[in-house]
């Protein structure tokens, strides 16, 4: 980077706005459809286990208009049964036909295809196929999943674990044993996916010959593109994967599912457009689902709550197929690994397991396993405060790493590089003037009818995941770089291309502050390319918050190289010392002599042979440079969130009255960007917090399929956040930068359940579940109030 | 396959005529007929506010009309809020408050928007949030479109 940056670090106004507030973002569904254009229509398994005795698509198939109805096998011709890679001890890798063979194994799974030319005569066609089936026992519930008499999902996956792992420290059972104190809970976390306003779609347009031009909303275009090519055999030089507009990933679109598989493979049959657009039942009864957990925790500490061991008996339900490309250990092995937070925990022991339900699958949600694991451990952080009459933020402050302490390596062998731990836990007390909160709140908790609490959740953020940290979760395809080529034109504007792609997080803007400054350029002037292979270079794309870390430094290495070689040429032609030349603000010139320089067209003009300028010996023609930048195993971001919170005595719910942030995710690009991420993200948690839950029945079925019943929060559930930083740039990382992307949402879970945890201390109700819906909460205070009469 | 019936709607001012079968949606109907892309399809089923439009001044999903049942009807969709170098004020405090970000659900709050500020000139908080459970965002968490809610109603009252 510039000695001097002009950019990074300023609230710069978004260039995508533009566009996007009049209408004129071409999402999936918005582009050019060509007339000849096939429309599929997905046939979906009523039943979460059944046999599939026969198909019948001839009715669908008199339809005028229906070109075809097909099955498993007949895509089975032309697709491999996709599978994630995974190689960890323990782990059973299995894989999934794009339609289902034989058996079904979640309400929703594909069993055929059905090929039109509208999607309302599609819609008709899928009313006209008939499937028989022959239901099986289905065993939808993670609690009895793992019982020797429960349904097996795949036959060749014994007791439906998926996966098993363990980890123990040396000296674990002398600390636990010698501890003063112990506190055992179960802490249970609710089904919920991440629901982006856009459901799913893709357009797959052949072109010379085999080729395939492949739009899709998803969030990973390069891993989309070797996916593709991989299990349908065919060239990847010959498939170009275009994002367009994506309106929302949230983890949710960096999965690889079966309808793009399905697209491509009809497309190059039929060699014939093919698109296919996602209703909002499929989105939520087939996308991937997160945080069915199960979190059986032991903490050891003394007298001061200082904690002395941690036991954790972790269980996620995988749902029915391990889904592409992170597997089904994501959640599972994520918790096991991130539990310790902040904290100076250095006995502990985990053992962790993914079962196989007849559910939708699981996958990479925002906050991955995160939510879960900070749900357990700063609900314990509580629990310590109140067993021994402290307050829960002294408890905290006393078992954090101090920053004095960092770089620290966690007990699973994570290196927090930098950080704010107590610092942040300080700052946002302050902000929402705790100690003045607690003086006010009294003993009952019970203020005007309602229970007023307050809850603190204190946590670290997993971000910008390299190779080594992929690799230490057994994802031995999930490459961990990221990718930019940067590129003075002729004309001395600059093209920046990256490996990453958008899904309203502000790339163009961001990146192009980045790539500006690194450069020495004029903001303006710097445009951002991403979301098409045929144009960017490879990258592992965009989820798990790692845009700015890989992306941006990839960005900054790509750029410097251009810079170096720009000084050289402007030495050159100024006859001078490259050291001498210092460019900024769209020019170099020599050091002390402003006056005496060539701007980044003169350069450009001399690097490109437009004028009577020689290169200097050794530089080759062109300013155009390509890095990649893969990160050291994670980079630690952190954060405090306080939540102040009414619970209603009569109906049980509650409202947040207060909320504070203090975020540090190192150096800021943007930090009105980096807000809108944290209050995104708060709003999710508070959603997954109070109402957000898939509900399935003994028998598998999804029983609230759509938004009416599916709760999403809305303008009345949220407060205004209010959010401040603290910058603790990274040293293991190019440009200091940490992911922000994840955070407000696994902040909001945790604090929003110890905030009502604490207005319902009073009536010693066990917060422990979530979502926290009125009815539960309701019936909570009631029997409570019951028992003390 | 039922017969195509004309309709004639006069969207942002023009008098635009498509065909359409009868169980044609008019959300469907603005996109893929008329070319009017600006509402987006977030449920169908009436809950997310993504396709919200006005009819005859008042705001309405797209997704739970028919277009053949709206046959001379007066439609404002984002397209018509913004002119070719300005962008309307409640457009403009959206972009100055940063209160969209992936921009799916935009045009259905800027829509539920404009129609609100002209029954309430000027809201307070509480009045903006509720006339925002209209519709569904998943990104914003709200915070930066209440805030950009009140700044357009502010500028649009300086206007008068």
């Amino acid at each position: 980077m510039s000695d001097t940056p002009n950019y990074v670090g300023q609230a710069i106004l978004r260039r995508e706005d533009d566009y996007l507030l009049r209408g004129q973002g071409r999402f999936i569904d918005d582009l050019p459809t060509p007339g000849d254009t096939l429309h599929l229509g997905f046939v979906l398994s009523p039943h979460a286990h059944a046999r599939i005795l026969g198909v019948d698509g001839s009715q669908a198939l008199a339809l005028d208009g229906v070109t075809a109805v097909l099955v498993g096998d007949d895509l089975a011709k032309l697709v491999q049964a996709p599978f994630a890679e995974i190689e960890f001890p323990g782990y059973h890798v299995h894989g999934r036909d794009v339609i289902a063979r034989q058996i079904v194994r979640f309400v929703g799974e594909t069993v055929a295809v059905v090929v039109a030319r509208s999607p309302y005569l599609a819609q008709d066609a899928i009313e006209l196929v008939e499937v028989e089936y022959d239901p099986l026992p289905a065993c939808a519930d993670l609690e009895s999943a793992t019982s020797p008499d429960a349904p097996q999902v795949h036959d060749d996956i014994p007791n439906n674990t998926i996966f098993k792992g363990d980890f123990t420290t040396p000296d674990f059972e002398a600390a636990f044993e010698g501890a003063e104190h112990v506190i055992r809970e179960r802490f249970r976390s609710g089904r919920v996916g991440g629901v982006p306003l856009e459901p799913r779609g893709c357009l797959a347009l052949p072109e010379h010959g085999d080729g395939l031009v492949f739009y899709s909303s998803t969030q990973v275009p390069h891993l989309l593109r070797t996916a593709l090519a991989r299990f349908m055999e065919h060239p990847e030089s010959r498939i170009r994967v275009i994002v367009p507009e994506v309106g929302g990933g949230f983890g949710t679109k960096a999965q690889i599912y079966p309808e793009e598989f399905i697209a491509a493979a009809l497309a190059l049959k039929y060699r014939r457009p093919v698109k296919w657009i996602q209703d909002r039942r499929e989105e939520l009864l087939t996308d991937i689902h997160a945080r069915d957990h199960i979190y059986d925790v032991e903490i050891a500490f003394n007298g001061e709550g200082i904690v002395q061991a941690l036991r954790a008996d972790i269980t996620t339900n995988a749902g029915a197929y391990s889904s592409l490309p992170f597997g089904c250990t994501l959640e599972t092995t994520g918790g096991a690994r991130m539990i310790v937070g902040p904290y100076r925990i250095t006995n502990y022991t985990y053992n962790a397991r993914a079962v196989a339900t007849h559910t939708a699958p699981s996958g990479a949600y925002r906050g991955v396993a995160q939510p879960s694991c900070f749900m357990a451990i700063e609900g314990l952080m509580d629990r310590i405060a109140r067993q021994l009459s402290l307050d829960p933020a002294a408890v905290r402050l006393a078992n954090m790493v101090p920053t004095a302490e960092l770089p620290w390596t966690n007990v699973v062998g994570v290196r927090y590089d930098t950080g704010s731990f107590m610092e942040s836990l300080q700052r946002a007390m302050e902000m929402i003037d705790y100690e003045g909160f607690r003086k006010r709140q009294p003993a009952d908790r019970l203020v005007d009818g309602k229970y007023r609490g307050i809850g603190i959740a204190s946590f670290t953020e997993v971000s910008g995941t390299g190779a080594p940290g992929w690799r230490a979760r057994g994802l031995v395809r999930m490459p961990g770089f990221d990718s930019g080529i940067v590129t003075v034109e002729p004309t001395g504007k600059i093209t920046a291309y990256v490996s990453h792609a958008h899904a309203g997080q502000g790339h163009y803007t961001t990146f192009a502050q980045v790539v500006a400054d690194a450069l020495g350029a004029d903001f303006e002037d710097v445009t951002i390319v991403e979301g098409d292979t045929a144009t960017t270079p490879y990258g592992t794309n965009t989820f798990a918050s790692r845009s700015a870390v890989t992306g941006g430094g990839a960005l900054i290495r790509a750029a410097t190289k251009v810079r170096e070689k720009m000084r050289r040429i402007a030495a050159h032609v100024l006859e001078t010392a490259s050291e001498d030349i210092v460019i900024e603000a769209g020019r170099a010139h020599v050091a002390g002599v402003p006056e005496h320089g060539l701007s980044f067209l003169e350069i450009a003009e001399t690097a490109y042979s437009m004028n009577n300028h020689t290169l200097p010996d050794g530089d080759g023609y062109g300013l155009e440079e390509t890095d990649f930048y893969d990160p050291p195993l994670v980079t630690m971001a952190n954060a405090t969130h306080i939540v102040e919170v009414a619970v209603d005595a009569d109906d049980g719910r509650v409202r947040i009255e207060n909320y504070a942030v203090v975020h540090d995710c190192g150096r800021l690009i943007n930090p009105m960007i980096v807000d809108g991420q944290i209050h995104g993200g708060a709003a999710q948690g508070i959603g997954e917090a109070l109402m957000e839950e898939f509900v399935y029945d003994g028998e598998g079925q999804l029983q609230n399929a759509s938004l009416l019943d599916y709760l999403l929060p809305t303008s009345e559930d949220v407060p205004m956040f209010k959010v401040e930083h603290i910058e603790s740039p990274s040293i293991d990382t190019v440009g200091g930068f940490k992911g922000v992307g994840e955070g407000g949402l696994i902040g909001a879970v945790p604090a929003v359940l110890n905030a009502v945890g604490d207005a319902l201390a009073g009536l010693d109700i066990n917060i422990n579940v979530k979502p926290l819906r009125p009815t539960l909460l309701g019936n909570l205070i009631r029997e409570a109030r019951r028992d003390r009469l | 396959m039922p017969e195509k019936i004309e309709v004639t709607l006069t969207i942002n001012g023009e008098t635009r005529r498509g065909l359409a079968e009868p169980r044609l949606l008019l959300a469907d109907f603005l996109r893929h007929e008329l070319g009017l892309m600006g509402a987006h399809i977030g449920c169908e089923h009436g809950v997310c506010g993504a396709c919200t439009i006005l009819i005859d001044g008042r705001t309405a999903r797209s997704c739970l009309h028919f277009a053949v049942a709206l046959d001379g009807a007066v439609i404002d969709t984002v397209e018509g809020l913004a002119g070719p170098d300005e962008l309307h004020p409640i457009q403009e405090a959206f972009h100055q408050n940063h209160a969209l970000q992936c921009g799916y659900c935009t045009s259905g709050f800027l829509l539920t928007t404009l129609e609100f500020l002209r029954r309430n000139p000027d809201p307070d908080e509480d009045e903006i949030r509720r006339a925002l459970t209209n519709n569904l965002c998943r990104c914003t968490g709200y915070t930066n479109i209440v805030k950009a809610v009140a700044e357009a109603a502010a500028a649009l009252r300086a206007a008068d």
